[in-house]
Formats: structure tokens, sequence, C-alpha cells
């Protein structure tokens, strides 16, 4: 198996090559697409070389979408916070109620525990779109429809469950005995949680936090349905280049690199976490 | 200064019962190996004493305070895990002042006396990962230890380090454990490691005390089979025999040899029994006598600097001799015979596996 | 040992990966093996012991030399042509057939009447005492009782060359002498060639007819047991071999007429006549001021000698007593079969005499074993 032939080596590399081209086209394709006109995308056949713009990022930072028909408003920018925001905050909540949580799931075996924990799994099963009907309309009779945090709210449907499994792992992964360890050294057992479960749990805590952002920054639906114009996030504002003179292809895509980048870049730097995650066990002895 | 005191204390886990009401008091400064083969409950023993759960029934006291309801941070416990669980983000000088609370200077001042006795002042700074297993295990002894606790508890400390620094350790760490008279429960599986390291030897089979003795009196005088068969490498030949009293004296058949076990005394046993020689305790000739039982050897095992000869005896009972290194039989030796001295001889009830005290052993006892 | 059965020339083993440098993990070995013979491989992890013996199997490729198993160049054969037969570390049952299927599995191969086939099973079976579990599938029996299945698995079968990985590890200790010396004495009866890999010396010195002792990739003595305790190659196989190992000690060389005197201290001074010694070890001593002597903590007799040591432990583990002092800074083991009245903290003579040492060279190489020399 060492030592592999040339021409081995060869078909590898064009192998490797193939599968690349095959995953990567669709983004590299909406890259170039962000730069040219809509008129440069329509054309056919459709060229690889172009004069390239910045027309559609500057109507997009701007808010100004002007097409055949005249301009239109968009609040992408504030879309793009909206999304960060939301988020974010759902993130944090469900960090701070999933994580001990995942401890408790991870160390105690009570009765009923197992079932709880996978009815919290099983929301992510729910097709959302079934939640969301009576849930929109008892948000209306309580008064969250179009809030911030009852978005946040509803986005724990996502975050929680992957919290809460994801760290639940990482806490099984430490061997009782350090905490054991800790506690007989004379520490209450909420020091031992927070000195030596939480840090040694860190990695994952971290990759699951990074993970269910990700989630909650590409969901659709739920705000979609819950939230008004002004506190939806980029996903849902993205429809508005569907105008009534066609469809904006250059804005759109430009669009979505803005809205991917920050996603992205979050799960290139998730990425090293969990492989460090992974390797824990190796520090456990 | 405190002692350790276990009152019949149970626990169940489901239909298993890991602990049968145990009685056992460690003194200040004492050392009780708890010895028993995988599975018999020594860790769980340990686990409730350190407080990681309760007994079902029963009570630890320690230096007469009882334990019940008592969180592990507030019983005075030091323990060394088998799997050392070090904090994995601390520095081995972090980890040994875990424990400590107080003055900076104080405590590293502690830390580093400790280190000393311990010889890993020179990788205190280093993180756990970085340690090789046997510094890994002293800064763990070292964090179990730097409290002078009450009560210091070692599961199979020396399980997960090689053979060479397992022999360096067993000759440390008696004085070790000893210096800060804390009531010392050290479980292990390898009897030497019991016999080397400890004043008494707790011997734990199936959740249920089978004897707490010193070592000699333990391998000497072992309370059942199941001791006996626990302590000596190789382990105890045992073999049925229904023991003979005739004229005053008390002799067993064994594969149609008559063998000598002594005067009979007062009340004979003359049930049904297991004989128990230890084989060092056999010896090989090559000429008959009429107390020596013919056999034929099938290979010599040179073990622990003995040779070790495995014997067949007429009838297919197979037993170990245990014999000085330079011993001059091999395998081809067809034909030997073996014999033993009474004084050699255990013999057990059958029924309940418990040592039969022959009477010339209760006079020379 | 007429004729070799198994030869290893000049064998090497190199893990090259691209991003790390390379590990040589067995260099230019050289054995020989008889028919008959029970071979263990003794070292650390890491020796080089497990990729010898899975080169052998095949598993590993050569990355140099050759290795012949009855003139047959195995090295360049798969696995399966090679008539080795080998017991895993982990076992490695197959867990959807019983303990009898695993077995006789082995024998499926062989055009063998079923009648035969149970015969050897049960033989087997018989041997390594897993009757009782024959028809238990691997996952409900115990780890040492599968460890004797994976044996039974191996031994049954019909092979020029039997491998065995750690084969008793994980036996229970009540088992295990009682086990080794039948495994011995069926591989003797029936001249079946094995070699074994073991960490554990005492499992070597048990089964084996002779110990390849590894270190470092490096093989640093292919001899029997007795040979390794008396006659060490280097000071690596003294300190290694032996329960527990040899006591080593610098010394002070001065002349004295006709020989040479080695100290230790004030309280020790061993005699060593000019003659017993070889040219190489007369050099050495001529010209080092001080080097390492050895001697075995059997060889040293507590309660009388010269040497007064302070009594650091007095272990007594049943059939032995093993006391640790120190002397002149060094640790001093003396093991003793019977029990010795010593407290720590007490002096206590030791006897260490002339006729049991050993003298190594600086670069280790032992030079003289004066009790090897006197026969």
């Amino acid at each position: 198996m060492e030592h592999s032939s040339l021409a081995g080596r060869i078909f590898r590399g064009i192998a490797l090559a193939l599968v690349l081209v095959f995953f990567m086209f669709p983004i590299v394709w909406i890259f170039l697409m962000s730069f040219q006109t809509n008129e440069q995308i329509l054309r056919i056949p459709p060229r690889l070389v172009f004069e390239p713009t910045l027309g559609n990022y500057a109507a997009l930072i701007s808010g100004q979408l002007r097409t055949t028909a005249g301009n239109l408003e968009i609040s992408f920018v504030h879309n793009l916070w909206n999304s960060f925001a939301l988020s974010s905050a759902a993130v944090v909540l469900a960090l701070l109620l999933g994580v001990p949580a995942a401890y408790a799931f991870a160390r105690f075996k009570f009765k009923l525990g197992e079932t709880i924990a996978f009815t919290l799994l099983s929301f992510r099963f729910a097709p959302p779109l079934l939640v969301l009907l009576p849930l929109s309309l008892y948000y209306q009779d309580i008064g969250l429809n179009d809030t911030y945090f009852g978005i946040v709210w509803v986005y724990q449907l996502i975050a929680l469950p992957l919290i809460l499994w994801i760290v639940r792992g990482y806490f099984e992964d430490i061997s009782p005995d350090i905490e054991h360890a800790y506690r007989l050294a004379g520490h209450s057992w909420r020091e031992a949680f927070t000195r030596i479960a939480v840090p040694l749990a860190g990695p994952g805590i971290a990759a699951a936090g990074l993970l269910s952002f990700i989630f909650c920054w590409n969901n659709f639906v739920f705000a979609l349905i819950l939230a008004s114009a002004d506190k939806q996030p980029v996903t849902v504002g993205a429809l508005a280049f569907v105008t009534a003179s066609g469809i904006q292809y250059g804005q759109i895509a430009a669009a979505i690199v803005l809205s991917v980048t920050p996603t992205l870049l979050l799960a290139l730097y998730a990425q090293r976490y969990l492989v460090e995650g992974l390797s824990l066990g190796a520090v456990k002895g | 200064m405190s002692r350790l005191e276990l009152k019949s204390v149970s626990k169940a886990f489901g239909t298993t019962l890991p602990a049968d009401r145990l009685s056992l008091a460690v003194e200040p400064g004492e050392i009780v190996a708890v010895f028993g083969p995988s599975g018999s409950g020594k860790t769980v023993l340990l686990r409730m004493i350190a407080g990681m759960f309760e007994p079902d029934e029963g009570e630890i006291l320690i230096g007469g305070r009882s334990m019940v309801g008592a969180p592990p941070e507030r019983r005075g416990i030091g323990m060394a895990f088998q799997n050392f669980a070090l904090f994995p983000h601390m520095s081995a000088r972090q980890n040994i002042a875990s424990g400590l609370r107080g003055k900076a200077a104080e405590v590293a001042a502690r830390v580093q006396a400790i280190s000393r006795l311990l010889k890993i002042e020179h990788v205190l700074g280093h993180m756990p990962r970085e340690l090789s297993n046997g510094q890994k295990q002293r800064t763990a002894l070292a964090r179990a230890l730097i409290g002078s606790p009450d009560v210091l508890l070692l599961d199979d400390p020396l399980r997960n380090v090689d053979a060479k620094l397992r022999y360096e350790m067993r000759l440390e760490l008696p004085n070790l454990l000893r210096r800060g008279s804390s009531s010392v429960l050290y479980v292990t599986q390898d009897y030497r490691e019991a016999m080397a390291i400890a004043d008494r030897i707790a011997v734990l089979i199936d959740g249920h005390l089978e004897q707490v003795a010193p070592p000699e009196d333990i391998y000497a005088r072992p309370a059942s089979v199941a001791v006996a068969r626990l302590f000596g490498d190789p382990s105890i030949n045992l073999v049925e025999v229904t023991p003979l009293a005739e004229h005053g004296a008390l002799s067993a058949a064994i594969s149609g040899a008559r063998v000598h076990l002594g005067p009979a005394g007062a009340e004979p046993p003359t049930a049904a029994c297991w004989l128990g020689v230890r084989p060092e305790d056999l010896m090989i000739s090559l000429s008959a006598a009429d107390d020596a039982v013919p056999a034929r050897i099938l290979a010599v095992t040179p073990i622990h600097e003995k040779a070790v000869l495995l014997l067949r005896l007429a009838d297919g009972t197979e037993w170990l001799a245990a014999l000085p290194p330079d011993a001059p039989y091999t395998a081809s030796d067809a034909s030997v015979f073996v014999r033993f001295t009474p004084e050699a001889a255990l013999l057990f009830d059958r029924a309940s596996g418990r040592r039969i005290e022959l009477s010339h052993r209760r006079q020379a006892a | 040992m007429a004729m070799g059965i198994l030869e290893l020339r000049s064998v090497d083993k190199v893990y090259a990966s691209r991003s790390k440098t390379p590990v040589h993990a067995v260099r230019s070995l050289d054995m020989e093996i008889g028919k008959g013979e029970i071979v263990a491989l003794l070292g650390s992890s890491g020796c080089g012991k497990t990729s010898t013996l899975r080169m052998i199997a095949g598993f590993e490729s050569v990355t140099a030399g050759s290795i012949t198993l009855q003139g047959r160049r195995i090295h360049e054969l798969p696995p399966a042509r090679r008539k080795v037969a080998m017991a895993f570390e982990g076992y490695s049952l197959y867990p959807p057939l019983t303990v009898r299927e695993n077995i006789a599995f082995a024998l499926k191969s062989r055009q063998l009447s079923r009648a035969e086939m149970s015969r050897r099973v049960d033989t087997i079976a018989h041997l390594v005492e897993i009757e009782d579990i024959l028809d238990s599938y691997p996952r409900s029996i115990s780890g040492g009782q599968q460890q004797r299945v994976s044996l039974a698995r191996a031994l049954v079968r019909d092979a020029d060359l039997y491998l065995l990985d750690e084969p008793m590890g994980q036996l229970e200790p009540q088992l295990r002498a009682v086990l080794r010396g039948r495994i011995k004495s069926l591989l003797a009866e029936r001249e079946m060639t094995a070699i074994f890999v073991t960490h554990d010396q005492t499992e070597a010195s048990a089964l084996a007819d002779r110990i390849a002792v590894m270190e470092d990739g490096v093989l640093q003595q292919f001899a029997s047991e007795k040979e390794l305790k008396d006659r060490p190659a280097n000071l690596f196989v003294a300190s290694f071999i032996g329960e527990p190992p040899m006591n080593l000690l610098e010394a002070d060389v001065s002349r004295t007429d006709g020989g040479f005197r080695l100290s230790v201290g004030r309280d020790v001074a061993l005699q060593i006549e000019g003659d017993a010694l070889d040219a190489v070890a007369r050099k050495t001593l001529e010209t080092a001021p001080s080097l390492r002597i050895g001697i075995r903590p059997q060889k040293i007799a507590v309660g009388s000698g010269e040497a007064r040591v302070r009594v650091a432990s007095n272990q007594w583990l049943g059939d032995q007593s093993h006391i640790a002092g120190e002397l002149c800074g060094h640790l001093v083991i003396a093991v003793t079969p019977g029990r010795v009245a010593a407290r720590p903290g007490e002096l206590v003579p030791f006897a260490i005499e002339p006729r049991h040492i050993h003298i190594f060279a600086a670069d280790g190489t032992c030079i003289h074993h004066a009790e090897a020399a006197a026969r």
C-alpha cells in the first residue's frame, strides 16, 4: 500500500480534482455571478470572462435596488443585522439552558431521563411547517408574534436539541473519576461542574454552539411566518429580490456571498474545535 | 488522627450484591489492603467510603463521625485512582495543589515538599499529557497525600504502570503512606502487592469479607479454599480427599498412595475435604517412599526464579511444584515421586470451604 | 537445533509516512529458529517485537531482508499461503459463531471427517479448559475465556509455525501456571514450532526454550532464560531480565598483585583474579578508574558478609523475602527464600561475593561474568 505506482498517483490526483470541481462548482459560480450584471448572467451561452462590477454589492449596502421597473427600497443590511442578533441570542439562551441539562443527562441516571432527552431530540424530526401553524396562532394570542424574543424562543427548537445531544456526549467522555477527584479535594459539585466539566467539554460546547448558530442563521420558515419585514433575517429578506420586473440574479448572488461568508468562516473555525474536541480522549488518562 | 470504621455496610445494584454486610476498622497509620478477584466489590466499597454513592444499609464512620449523607468534599478523604484521574487542563503543580487553600507561599512550599518526596519536582510545570505513566501516577499520589487526609483510599494505583516501576513503587509505598498517619485502604488485584504493602489484608470475595488478617496469617492459615486459591503463584494444589483416622494418625489417599497428615487429635476430620498443598512445599525425588505419590513431569516452566513443574499423578490429577531454579529435573524424567510434610497440608471442609485446624498446626500456632 | 526451520535474514521494517520522520521499527534482525523450538520475543512496548511477528505472519511487508520457513521464501507470499497459524492479542473471534465453530473453522479448509474434526476440537478444548463453553457465543464469555478460545483456535491447526501475540496476558491467575505447563507439554509432544510475543518476562521464561530480548528495534540477545540470567550481553538485558532486576553498583577499580580490586564504598571490596579474565576484560579493568558491576538479588546473602546496609523495606511475599536497603547511595535489593528479621532503619549485613558479579564496560557491554567464567 505504501509504494503506489506513478500511474496510481496520477489517477488519484485526477479523481480528487473531479470530486473537488463537482462540489465547488455551485459556490464558485455564485461567487462569479455576484460580480456580474443581470444581463451578463442571462447571456447564452454563459461566459467565464466578463468585466466585473461591484454594482450588486453597492446596491445591497446602499439599500437601493434599481430595476427596469424603477427604484426599490431593500433593507438587506438591516436583515443581516437581524440574522446576527437573532442567531446569537438564540445560541446564548440555548447554551445557558442546554449545557447544565446536558450535564444532568450525562451524569445522573434518573427516571425518564432517556425519554426526556429523546423527546427533546424528536423536536428536530417534526417538519417545522407542521409546528408553525398552531404556534403562530398561539403567538398572536400571547403577543409574541413579530417580536425578537418570539423568534429567539422558537429558535430553541433548533438550537437546544443540538446543544443538548452534542454536549452530553462530551460530558460522558470525561471520566467521572476526574470530577470525583476534584470533589475529594474539597470542592462542591458546582465547582466541579464549572472548573472541571465545563472547561474539559469546552471544545464540544464551542462546536455545538457554532453549529447551532449556523443552523439558526440558515433557518427560513420560522421567521417567514412569525416576523414582519423589520425583524426578518437575510434568508427571508432575500425574497425581496424577486421583483415585479424579474429576478435580480446578480444581487441575489451578492446577498448569498455576504450572508454565507460569516457562517463559512464560523464553520472553518468550528472545524478546528471539533477536531480538538474529538481528540479529548487522548488527554483523559 | 482518626480511624475509619465500616459497620455492616451493604449495597445492592439490581440483583448483584457488591457489598454484603461489610465490617472493618482501619486504625490511623495502618495500611489495609482490600484484595479480591475482579468484580468482587472492591471498587464499590472504596466509592461508598468516598461518598460517590451511599450504602443501602450500615454506617461508615470517620473519626467517630457518621458519614451518612456527607458530601465527598467534607469527608476528609484523599484518593488515588487507577486511571490517575488527573485534571487534564491543569499542570502537575496545579493538580497537586488543587485541594489546598491558604497563602500562596505556604501552598507552594507544601507542593514542593511532597513532590521532592515523590521525585517529581522536575515535572511540576508539565501538563498531564506530557507526563509518562509513572510520573502521572506519582502526581496522582502526591495529590492524594498532600492534604494529610484522615482517610487515604488507593484504587489499584499501580495497575497502569509497567512492571519495573510497579516493583519500585511497591518498595517505596509503605513508607510514603505511613507518613501522615492516615487510615489507608489500598485496593489491589495482585496478591504480592497486597502482601508487600499492607499491615492487614481484607480478602473480599463476591461482596463478602472472607478473611481480614496480617499477610503472613492469610498465606499460612487461609480461612477458606477461596482465599487459599487467591494467594500464591503458582496457586495452591487442591485435591479431594476423605481423611482417615487410624491408630491416632490422620492420613489421606492421594492417587493410590497413602499420605500422612500428622496426629489425628481428639476430633479428627473424616468428612469429605479439600487437601491443599502449596507448590513450594512439594518435594520431588527419584526414589519411591511409602508416603510419596508417583507422578510424571509434563513440563518445566521456570517462573519467579523458581522451576515450576507440571506433574500428572497416576489418577490424572495435575499438580504444580515450585523448586529452586537449579533443580535438575526436565520434562523427560518420566517418573518421579512427590512428598510433602504434614505441616504443609491444609485441610478444608468440602461442604463449606472453611479450613479445618489440624491438631499439630494448632500447637505450632 | 539441527536445522533452522525459520530464518530471518537482516530483516528491516521502516514505517514511512509523508508528514513524519520514518520510524525504524526493526533493524537488521537475524534469527534462526529450529524445529520444535518455542521462542519468546520479549521487550517493552515499541521495541519491534510485534512488528516482527506481524512480518512473519504477513500482515506487514518486509522493508528489507528475507524470511524463509522450511526453505520457502514466505515474505513474498500472502498470509494465507504461509502455513502459519496465529492467535491475536485482541482474540479476533468470529462473533456469529459458537466457540466450537470458531475452533472448527480453522480446520475447515482441510478435508477432515466430521468425527476427526470434533475429536480435535474436543482435545484442544479439554487442554485449555473450555469444554463447558463450547456452545456459547464469544460475546457471552469472559475475556480470559476468549483468550483461551483464541489460543485453541490457533493450536488446533496444522501449521509449520505457530505465532501467538500476548497469548496469556488475560488468563485467570489461578489457571495460568497450569495452562503454561500444558501448552508447553503439547508443543513439545507434537514438535510444534512456536513464536510468541510478550512484554511479561515471567511468561517468556515459563514457556520459551529461547528468549529474544528486543529494544529499539534491535535484537539485544537471543538465548535461553538461564543464559540471559547468567551471561547477560549488556546492561539493558541485565537490568531488564530478572525479577527484581539485577542490582547495579558503581565500583572503583584498583590493581592488586595478580588481579584487581573492585570496591564499592568502604565495605565492599571484591577481589578478581587476573587469570579469570579474558584479554578484553583485563584491558578494560586496567584502563577504567571505575565501572559498573551487577549482582542478582537472589545471589546476595542476608545476615552475613561485609556490607552494612540500612534497610529501607523488608517485604515477605509468602514464599520469599524482598529486602531493600541503601548501600553507598545505591538501592540494593536482596531476595531470600526464608523470612528475615530486619526492620526498616536497621543495619543489616549483606554478602556480595566476587563469584556472583558481572562487570560492564562503559558502553554497556558485559565483559565478565564471574560465575560463568569459573565453570
